[in-house]
């Protein structure tokens, strides 16, 4: 089953001031509507003027994705009528996007960048109480409208959800790199999926937010199309959209025709030169995460999987290594730890490393805490979920429940224990049963509090039961 | 009684017994009267505010365009739609009257959004012309140029041309009105007609007027990313300036079709113009016929895109909220808009759609620039271009009433090209056809406007002798 996806991505680009206007666009702390001024709320007689710093912004990212930039930016307008629309037609680009024919490499194919594009957001809608095709009314906060927007489209090079993962935690962390980009803004990426299965027309999913959603999206939509065309019913055009809430892909419109924006170029815009703004980028492109994934396996000596899922995964978590390297030097240890554990805890408590309070000095605590043997690997595995979830010093977390290293004797004496109170098992294991020893050196550990050294109890077990034989 | 004129004015207000209340007062009663006459008004500002600076036009009553936003004061393109909004800002040009102390007196009326060659489309009032009531000002400033003639108080009028509405009404007046080039007056707070081809300009009595007027408005402005970054210039400096050996080009093609005798008054006034040491030489200038048509497809592909804006949201016109999105700012289109400018948006969006956009719209663009070219290449032997202003006088509105659309747009085939240029041009009287003033119109390379304005100014002197 040949599938085809293509994406257009609607990435915000973190700046001081909106696209058109001095208003702040830090928004995410303000009331509704209260950042804005006649400009961004298209107002009789006011004009916009563009700001530069966004499209010096948009210029780099037109350059790490390996784009042929525009010698000119010109703004377009595009015109259709939505209420999110301060002047029903958002300024945007259309003859000459910022930058063409860009590509993005993953692991077994390149991704094919047709255009990058500048844009201005438009404001946020807020449908109030049920869902987009059933609210009552909708309330318009205008703080969003006029923020800088990139649109980034590719060629439909996808065949698989797993590559659009793959492509968009590398695209999110190239524009982290950047430094123009805050994964942790509200709608800070938004995508529109283009799908098709062989044989069946092209449905475009608006509108999702959040890289998981766009993959529940898409294998929701595959899975539609595919039962389709299966059962024999004609997949026809059509604009849906992602409801979160039913998990499913929603219908909005038919689509027979393109939609006519009756583009014009914007007259209130200046044609600004390209080749001055680009000389002063070059000198402000800093390592992108393919050099940076080159440089981790070379100084750091890690798997270059590892180093992958390190930058690809949060920029921040890449930097959070590269400070914990700095003063703890079993790289491959920490890589692992990193790569493995804290990951799994951040996912866990659904948060990334930048929100949580994990502090590096702390971290690197916790290995030495296993290089030194006052816990043990699978010790520490259980106290980082609490370091992770809360912060707090990997040695007071030892010390407020108990589980200071435990002498020998104090593990012979709790086998002694487990061996009186499991007799059965012990007997299952004389009787060749292994798993049953296993079983008595977990109910062993989880007495000893996981402190302890697995290998050690299982011999004492063995050695107990054996003289308990003779 | 003698009207003053401003230059004699502002020698009086600079005075410290200039009794400043006494004279609003009688401006104010002086408005209304005019206003009854001859309405060219849609708002009269009872109480205008009073700058603490006196600057270069102290107590100055200056009259504003009402596409052009002042703040506290109702502005409405002239449109139903716009009824009642209060702009929350000054437009640039307003604020530099202000600083330099002149007096905002009114809004002048205009076609709805600058629709119209006549000022009739308009939902407010229609401006009479004080020659002859019976027949128009012209526009789509036609308030302006109504209130410029009609005043018997010092003023100058802030008016706009996107494609001749300043020529226009002030050759039907016999006023002088001033075009300057496109992006040396700052936009910023002009409601949009087409953004490409606006431009703030003036009408005044006489040519020291807008020359005044101009040097006080025209300047760099950040936030109008169209406006030229040029120093302040004094523009009344240029008028005492000799004319001897300035050589003007006139374009045969911009007497075709023309009222004969108002052919023979432009006539005259070259001659004038000869007489004071301007030499003369007949030019062609073969894509004129090319800018009309260019010039309306790019003026309502413009307009259709600015006047998306007003549905019924956020400020304007608002009626009961009904049905969904579209169906209600569809029914506040429907109730706000004039048939005008509900022509001139559909008339747009056709032209910018997929599939004619190449054909019209870009093509017009591409034209607009051949046109530019041809200028340009007559303005490298020649200081400025004379020719009629419009090819009629001031007609009656029973006449304008009988006109079909595409009738009106092609009184504006002499004022259109140097405006789809955007060149400076300024419009004086030059003679009188049926007692009717007729308008001689100089254009100018762009910048030029010293040049034409000092052109002007010894044209003037000239002729009044």
């Amino acid at each position: 089953m040949n599938v085809k996806i293509g994406l257009e991505i609607h990435c915000r680009i973190e700046t001081k001031s909106k696209m058109f206007c001095s208003c702040p666009s830090d928004v995410e702390k303000a009331r509704p509507n209260e950042f804005t001024c006649p400009i961004c709320l298209g107002f009789p007689g006011s004009k916009p003027k563009a700001n530069i710093e966004a499209i010096k912004k948009a210029l780099m990212i037109a350059k790490a994705l390996n784009c042929k930039i525009s010698e000119v930016v010109l703004f377009s307008r595009k015109s259709y009528f939505y209420c999110d629309l301060a002047k029903n037609y958002q300024i945007s680009q259309f003859e000459m996007p910022l930058g063409r024919n860009g590509y993005v490499e993953l692991s077994n194919k390149k991704i094919r960048i047709k255009e990058i594009h500048i844009e201005e957001d438009p404001a946020k809608l807020v449908h109030v109480g049920k869902s987009i095709n059933e609210a009552e009314y909708v309330l318009i906060d205008y703080n969003r409208s006029g923020i800088p927007l990139v649109e980034i489209v590719t060629e439909p090079d996808f065949s698989s959800t797993k590559e659009v993962r793959e492509f968009l935690s590398k695209l999110s962390s190239i524009l982290e790199h950047l430094g123009v980009y805050d994964p942790m803004k509200e709608a800070s990426m938004r995508v529109d999926a283009n799908v098709s299965i062989e044989g069946g027309e092209r449905i475009e999913i608006k509108n999702i937010t959040g890289f998981a959603n766009v993959e529940k999206a898409l294998s929701y939509e595959i899975a539609r199309q595919y039962s389709l065309i299966k059962t024999g019913v004609k997949v026809e055009r059509e604009t849906r959209h992602w409801d979160e809430k039913m998990k499913a892909t929603v219908s909005l419109r038919k689509k027979e025709v393109e939609e006519d924006y009756g583009y014009i170029f914007d007259p209130d815009l200046v044609k600004i030169e390209t080749t001055g703004l680009i000389k002063e980028i070059e000198n402000r492109m800093p390592e992108l995460p393919d050099e940076r994934i080159k440089r981790f396996v070379r100084d750091y000596g890690i798997l270059e999987e590892q180093a992958k899922v390190i930058i690809l995964v949060d920029k921040k978590l890449a930097d959070f290594f590269e400070e914990c390297a700095k003063i703890y030097k079993d790289y491959r240890k920490l890589a692992r730890w990193v790569v493995v554990d804290l990951l799994k805890c951040l996912n866990w408590n659904n948060i990334r490393i930048g929100q949580s309070k994990v502090e590096k000095e702390k971290f690197v605590k916790l290995l030495e805490m296993i290089d030194r043997k006052v816990i043990t690997e699978r010790l520490a595995k259980e106290i980082i979920k609490e370091f992770v979830a809360t912060g707090k010093d990997p040695e007071k977390i030892v010390e407020e429940k108990g589980l200071q290293p435990v002498g020998k004797e104090d593990i012979e004496n709790v086998v002694e224990l487990v061996l009186k109170e499991n007799q059965k098992a012990v007997e299952d294991y004389m009787n060749g049963n292994e798993v049953a020893l296993n079983f008595l050196v977990g109910v062993a550990l989880k007495k000893l509090k996981t402190r302890g050294d697995p290998k050690l109890i299982k011999s004492l077990l063995i050695e107990k039961i054996k003289s308990l034989n003779s | 009684m003698k009207v003053r004129s401003v230059r004699e004015f502002l020698e009086e207000a600079k005075s410290e017994s200039f009794d400043l209340d006494g004279f609003l007062e009688k401006v104010v009663r002086s408005c209304k009267k005019i206003q009854e006459e001859y309405s060219p008004f849609i708002t009269i500002v009872e109480k205008p505010s009073k700058s603490k600076n006196r600057g270069k036009l102290p107590y100055l009553p200056i009259s504003v365009k009402d596409n052009i936003c002042t703040k506290g004061i109702q502005t409405t393109a002239g449109s139903k739609i716009l009824e009642g909004y209060i702009p929350p800002f000054d437009a640039t040009c307003v604020e530099n009257v202000l600083r330099e102390g002149g007096l905002i007196i009114g809004k002048t009326a205009m076609d709805e959004f600058g629709f119209g060659t006549f000022t009739t489309n308009c939902y407010y009032s229609i401006p009479k012309n004080p020659i002859d009531k019976r027949r128009v000002c012209g526009g789509s400033s036609g308030g302006a140029a109504c209130l410029t003639l009609a005043a018997d108080f010092p003023h100058i009028a802030i008016a706009q041309s996107t494609g001749g509405s300043i020529a226009c009404p002030s050759s039907f007046t016999g006023t002088v009105g001033l075009t300057p080039t496109y992006g040396l007056v700052s936009r910023f707070g002009l409601i949009d007609y087409a953004n490409s081809l606006d431009k703030i300009g003036c009408i005044g009595k006489e040519v020291y007027d807008v020359a005044l007027l101009l040097s006080i408005i025209a300047g760099y402005d950040e936030k109008d990313s169209t406006s030229i970054n040029k120093e302040k210039t004094d523009y009344t400096k240029f008028l005492e300036e000799n004319v001897k050996g300035l050589k003007v080009a006139i374009p045969r093609e911009y007497f075709e079709g023309v009222d004969q005798e108002i052919s023979q008054r432009v006539w005259d006034g070259i001659k004038i113009l000869e007489r004071i040491g301007i030499e003369y030489e007949e030019v062609s200038l073969p894509l004129t016929r090319y800018a009309l048509p260019s010039y309306y497809i790019i003026a309502m592909a413009e307009a259709s895109t600015n006047l998306a804006k007003f549905c019924g949201l956020r400020y304007g016109l608002s009626l009961e909220l009904k049905g969904n999105f579209n169906e209600y700012f569809s029914e506040v289109r429907e109730v706000g808009f004039g048939e005008e400018a509900k022509r001139r948006v559909m008339l747009g969006t056709f032209v910018r759609m997929a599939g004619y956009r190449d054909a019209y719209y870009l093509k017009a663009l591409k034209v607009r620039k051949l046109i530019i070219n041809e200028f340009k290449k007559v303005f490298s032997k020649f200081d400025a271009i004379v020719a009629p202003t419009m090819p009629i006088v001031a007609p009656r509105f029973e006449d304008v009433e009988k006109l079909e659309p595409v009738e009106v747009y092609m009184m504006d085939v002499l004022t259109v090209p140097p405006e789809l240029a955007g060149l400076p041009n300024i419009s004086i009287p030059c003679g009188y056809v049926r007692n009717l003033p007729v308008g001689m119109h100089l254009i100018g390379d762009h910048f030029q406007e010293g040049k034409i304005l000092k052109i002007a100014y010894n044209f003037e002197r000239e002729w009044r002798k």
